[in-house]
């Protein structure tokens, strides 16, 4: 057999073994037995130098051929044998997707904590700051400066939580104290007509008390947010659009409120706010107790005694406050059936939220 | 308040539509908060006609009757047949029409009338009684009926009982609307309709003058300023007539007696409380005159008042005494404006009657309400404040009426002590600044029209703006606009400056923008066009601090904890049976007036209250518990009113993150749980400088010695952390392990940077070396870590401690091996290997000398 002849069946045979290879490992092996170091195809070309010379060119010509051949032949085989195995690997991988996924810890707020940020953001967005006090107050911040007459029932031991006074001042009124576990955060607002320069337009949140016994619909302990606005030319209309927007943003933009006139010794003229029922849409059921309205805040222009405490010109300026009690909205809006749970810490419940 | 329809209708037009009625009152500023239709529990009575009265075959008292009800009891032809009814009252002769109720019907009372045998006698339905009925307290005998009253009517028809009954939330700054005069006024201004008084009833006075029988002094005028008594001579008590028990009923009284009912009826219609006392219990001098005296109490002093209760006073209480030292010292027959005594009630033997009208002051009122837990209908008048100008004339009124009721005659005049008459005040009420106030341009010609129904006196004072050109301030009349308007817009604002002057049953109404509500409120909120603030200089934003606080939040929560919130209040041992000792400048704020001794101090600390939520979870079957809370704990500060507060953020760990699933194992949440939660917030905040110091028995026995630790952020101290200590838990009902912390949130945003400096990322590989040191157990591991790291200096990228392991057998008792990875990187090459092996080697001889470390693979 010439060497021609030998290259030839060379090629025969590596191409038949290459589309005889079954997997990417048994082509690794062809290629190796033919064209690696020890390879068969590698040995005939080491044996070019027992070629006569003026045979080499034709040889020679004759293995790069078939190694060109080889080479593309397992290229193409291994295109094919790797896609194979690739498709074969991704169906063994499939997994059932419906199984659950791996969990990782993460919490969640509290419902009355998520609602206040969210009210929050609603006023953060019309231009108000937030500002903060503390929870515990001197009768004067409380009731006073907030035009509360002296004998007011709220005042009275039934009603708010009084502290030991350790100054030891003798209180205003007997068996009570000038220290209390604030009963609004409006004291807060009086700090800020103290030491704000104007206009003011503050949000305060917080905790307050009130000497109520826990049961499914009170808590002695609860969440308010106020707001307070003291500017030129502030008017009831401003009010009435801004506690509108506030309940469409908290409650949604088909809600509708109504204002009904009231009383409040801090405000002048005041009202409290109705927000259409949700359930009914406002025909009338037994969530809204048939009225078709559900009673969410109370507000009104800033009485002119309460800048007389602050120094403020009434004349001037005028303005309007509003407070909100957070346990008031989560019950509409989640329909809690105990406010008590809200202090549990019961994980089933907060990880509702 | 409650307000009978049927009563109202008499005074002022209101609208059929009860449910339109309620709302037009609702938006007008008086609250509805009930609607009761009354006569429904009167259904099945019917009118009767006593055909027979026989006496009853087996008892003495009883009568067999039968009774005539038309066509509600049928024979067996279909045809009317009369009851057999069995009846123990005594007043009644055939022929009498009366009350009976049906078989089947449900008595106010709420029995049921069932066909029964009585003494063997059948009986099917029952002759009624006024009170049977609801409808008075007279139970001596049947409720007899005009002859021509017709047969079978139901009797809340024909009685006229039938009656919607609206209970109004009144504010207390509306003393006038605390009667049915007030608020048919206030229904006139609603609907702009006139009212009356209804009911007529002319004083005719005669004999001898009050004076001679009775004066009256005032000790202190601020306490009373008016007080009237009259006298009224010769009545007969006795139940009052229909019409005055329905009025007093229908407003929420029992009906008494007829003059009881009268000062009742009277403080319903008119707002007027009044007292009647029986005249021959009161002390008298020797001519026969009586001494009434206001003043102070004794102080201790005892009275018994009507409702039978001995109260001890105090010389904030105001009574009225019948004597004074010139008639002798007397003694106290009533508590001013709150209720009479039982000695000087008036009773069926009650001749001659002493009646009293007042005013006391609403400050002494409520607080002797308070005080002795004692709320009548009078005090919740004087409360709010009962109009001293009217007196006089609401006592004429209701003397008529006694005589009317209950026969006798009134004595000539009154005795009238009234040192400071009341003076209406006159105010000014500017229409363009009510206008810019409100954001409305409400006209001039509504405003009066409102004021004047209200029962204010209206002027005008002046119209007309002066003619200028030029821009004018508007401080002054409008505070619409703000800086300065254009002639124009001047002079198209209403100048109108109203002169009003308030009733005397105002006295809310005291300055100008009292007027402004009440005009607002009747002209209607809903009318007023709904604006945003247009002002300029405000910005909507919250504090480096308040950014912080929502951030410690989000990490918190980031890592797997819940929210939570517990109560402020704690009982005063919680600290001690938690063994967290506080120092002695570190007492808690106690509650003078707590709901219960468990909650009777406010918090120190937030882990009490979470470990009652871990307990609170565990006994309801839930074992994984990841709370946190942020909130407010209270110390008191010797020598200052307002106590410290705090801000702490502390959270609590137990059980594991989650129940084993399908490719997850559920391990118990340990220290280093807690840990990475507090490391990952310190990241989030930017905390440098951690450290965790280990905290003994002694610096934390609420924690379990060896697992637990003082947070630090260079020498300050954050917080702690740790497993607390197995009893701890057993005094809270938790079950352990619970890992816990509590960080001041004051100290974390102090150490919090606001944000850490850029770094360059690397460019060149690392090369990464393990390495497996043995010590003794007492060696830390961040003391291995700092031995590494100060050996290796700047071309140590980062070390990771991947294992810790223990074998007596293999490493020794009382070691440890702890396996590292040290990472070495320069930032400006690639390191060669030479290079990194004389680093190692220099690292390990450290390691081996500093901390006796030896060195394994």
């Amino acid at each position: 057999m010439s060497l021609l002849e030998s290259i030839g069946e060379q090629q025969a045979t590596a191409l038949a073994r290459i589309e005889a290879a079954a997997d990417t490992a048994a082509l690794e092996q062809v290629r190796v037995s033919v064209l690696g170091k020890k390879g068969s195809l590698t040995a005939l070309l080491r044996g070019m130098g027992a070629v006569p010379p003026e045979e080499r060119a034709q040889v020679g010509a004759a293995v790069n051929t078939t190694r060109d051949a080889i080479e593309a032949a397992l290229t193409k085989r291994q295109q094919l044998l790797a896609q194979a195995e690739l498709d074969a690997r991704i169906t063994a991988d499939a997994v059932d997707v419906t199984l659950p996924g791996r969990a990782h810890p993460i919490g969640t707020q509290h419902l009355i904590s998520r609602l206040t940020d969210e009210i929050v953001e609603v006023f953060r967005g019309i231009g108000y700051r937030v500002v903060d006090g503390t929870e515990i107050e001197t009768d004067y911040y409380n009731f006073t400066a907030l035009n509360a007459p002296p004998d007011h029932p709220s005042r009275g031991l039934q009603d708010t939580f009084y502290v030991v006074d350790r100054s030891g001042d003798e209180a205003a009124v007997q068996g009570e104290s000038d220290v209390l576990l604030r009963t609004q955060t409006s004291g807060v607002q009086v700090h800020t007509m103290e030491d704000q320069e104007l206009p003011i337009y503050i949000l305060a949140p917080g905790r307050v008390y009130r000497r109520d016994t826990a049961d499914p619909s009170h808590l002695p302990q609860f969440t308010q947010i106020e707001g307070l606005v003291v500017d030129k030319g502030i008017t009831f209309g401003d009010l009435k659009g801004t506690l509108d927007y506030f309940c469409k943003q908290i409650f949604g933009p088909d809600r509708k409120t109504r204002f009904r006139p009231h009383f409040f010794p801090f405000t002048e003229p005041s009202a409290e706010v109705d927000v259409s029922c949700g359930i009914c849409g406002g025909a009338g059921c037994r969530f809204c107790k048939g009225t078709g309205w559900l009673e969410i805040l109370g507000c009104g222009m800033v009485d002119p005694n309460v800048y007389g405490y602050v120094g403020i010109d009434p004349e001037r300026y005028s303005g309007f406050a509003f407070g909100v009690g957070v346990e008031r909205v989560a019950c509409l809006k989640y329909n809690v059936p105990d406010l008590r749970m809200l202090l549990e810490g019961d994980m089933r419940f907060l990880r509702q939220f | 308040m409650k307000v009978s329809c049927k009563w109202l209708k008499t005074m002022v037009d209101i609208p059929t539509d009860i449910a339109a009625f309620t709302n037009a009152l609702d938006l007008t500023g008086t609250a509805v908060e009930n609607v009761q239709t009354t006569g429904a529990q009167l259904d099945g009575i019917v009118v009767g006609h006593i055909l027979t009265r026989e006496a009853h075959p087996n008892a003495d008292s009883l009568w067999v009757t039968t009774v005539d009800v038309g066509a509600h009891n049928v024979g067996e032809d279909g045809s009317p047949a009369p009851l057999q009814i069995v009846c123990g009252a005594q007043n009644f002769v055939a022929g009498d029409k009366i009350p009976v109720a049906l078989l089947g019907t449900i008595m106010p009372n709420g029995i049921e009338i069932k066909k029964a045998k009585l003494r063997g006698v059948e009986s099917r339905g029952m002759n009624c009684s006024a009170r049977e009925l609801g409808l008075g307290e007279d139970h001596a005998g049947l409720l007899i009926l005009s002859p021509d009253a017709p047969v079978g009517v139901p009797i809340a028809q024909y009685l006229e009982q039938g009656d919607t009954v609206i209970e109004l939330e009144i504010t207390p700054n509306r003393p006038d609307c605390m009667s049915m005069l007030g608020i048919a006024r206030e229904v006139g201004a609603v609907y702009n309709k006139p009212y009356t008084l209804g009911r007529e009833a002319a004083l005719a006075a005669v004999g001898q003058p009050a004076s001679n029988l009775v004066r009256v002094s005032i000790d202190d005028p601020e306490r009373c300023p008016r007080y009237t008594a009259r006298i009224i001579k010769g009545v007969r008590v006795g139940p009052s007539p229909a019409w005055l028990v329905e009025r007093v009923t229908a407003a929420g009284a029992r009906s008494i007696n007829n003059i009881v009912d009268v000062t009742n009826y009277i403080m319903f219609e008119l707002g007027q409380p009044l007292h009647a006392f029986d005249l021959d219990t009161l002390t008298k001098d020797a001519a026969g005159t009586a001494h009434i005296v206001v003043r102070a109490a004794a102080c201790g002093e005892e009275f018994t008042t009507l409702d039978g209760i001995k109260r001890t006073l105090d010389p904030d209480i105001s009574v009225i005494v019948d004597g004074n030292a010139a008639a002798g010292a007397g003694s106290t027959i009533a508590l001013a404006g709150v209720m009479g005594g039982l000695h000087s009630e008036v009773t069926e033997t009650t001749v001659d009657i002493l009646l009293e009208a007042a005013t006391f002051s609403s400050a002494h009122t409520s607080r002797t309400s308070r005080k002795l837990q004692l709320f009548s209908e009078a005090s919740a008048r004087y409360e709010r404040g009962v109009d001293g100008a009217t007196c006089e004339s609401f006592s004429a009124r209701a003397a008529a009426l006694m005589v009317e009721v209950a026969g006798g005659e009134v004595c000539e005049g009154v005795v009238d002590v009234y040192p400071a008459p009341v003076v209406p005040k006159e105010l000014s009420f500017r229409v363009s600044r009510f206008q810019g106030f409100i954001g409305a341009p409400i006209p001039v010609d509504d405003i009066t029209t409102i004021l004047v129904s209200l029962g204010c006196e209206v002027a005008i004072q002046a119209c007309h703006p002066e003619q200028s050109e030029e821009p004018r301030q508007t401080d002054a009349t409008a505070i619409m606009d703000p800086a300065v308007l254009r002639p124009d817009e001047y002079l198209a604002l209403d100048h109108t400056v109203l002169s009003v002057t308030p009733p005397t049953y105002r006295p809310d109404l005291t300055r100008e923008v009292d007027l402004y509500e009440e005009v607002l409120r009747i002209w209607g909120m809903e009318r007023i066009p709904a604006t945003l603030p247009g002002g300029r200089g405000r910005i909507g934003e919250r504090t480096r601090e308040q950014q912080r606080v929502t951030q410690i939040g989000a990490a918190l929560r980031a890592s797997g904890l819940n929210q939570t919130m517990t109560y402020a209040f704690g009982a005063p041992g919680d600290n001690d049976i938690l063994k967290m000792p506080f120092d002695e400048r570190q007492q808690a704020v106690e509650l003078i007036n707590p709901m219960n001794s468990e909650q009777s101090v406010m918090r120190r600390s937030i882990l009490p209250g979470l470990l009652r939520s871990v307990a609170y979870n565990q006994n309801h079957g839930v074992a994984n518990v990841h709370l946190y809370e942020l909130g407010t704990v209270f110390f008191a500060a010797e020598g200052r009113k307002q106590p410290k507060e705090r801000q702490l953020v502390a959270g609590v760990l137990a059980g594991t993150w989650f129940d084993a699933g399908w490719n997850t194992v559920a391990t118990a949440l340990d220290f280093f749980d807690g840990k990475g939660v507090v490391e990952a917030l310190l990241r989030e905040l930017n905390i440098s400088k951690i450290r965790f110091k280990a905290l003994d028995a002694q610096a934390a026995p609420w924690l379990q010695p060896g697992r637990a630790a003082a947070v630090m952020a260079g020498s300050q101290q954050l917080g702690w952390i740790g497993e607390l200590h197995p009893s701890a838990c057993t005094a809270f009902e938790a079950t352990a392990p619970v890992v816990a912390f509590e960080l001041e949130v004051k100290a974390l945003l102090a150490a919090a940077q606001p944000a850490r400096p850029y770094k360059d990322v690397p460019q060149y590989p690392a090369i990464d070396l393990d390495v497996a040191v043995v010590v003794d157990e007492s060696v830390s591991a961040v003391s291995i870590e700092q031995v590494i790291t100060s050996a290796a200096g700047n071309l140590l990228d980062s070390v990771r401690l991947f294992d810790v392991y223990r074998d007596a057998e293999k490493i020794g008792a009382g070691k440890k091996s702890l396996a590292l990875t040290l990472t070495y990187r320069a930032a400006d090459r690639t390191l060669t290997s030479e290079e990194v092996d004389s680093l190692h080697q220099k690292v390990l001889r450290k390691l081996s000398g500093a901390v006796g470390a030896e060195i394994r693979g």
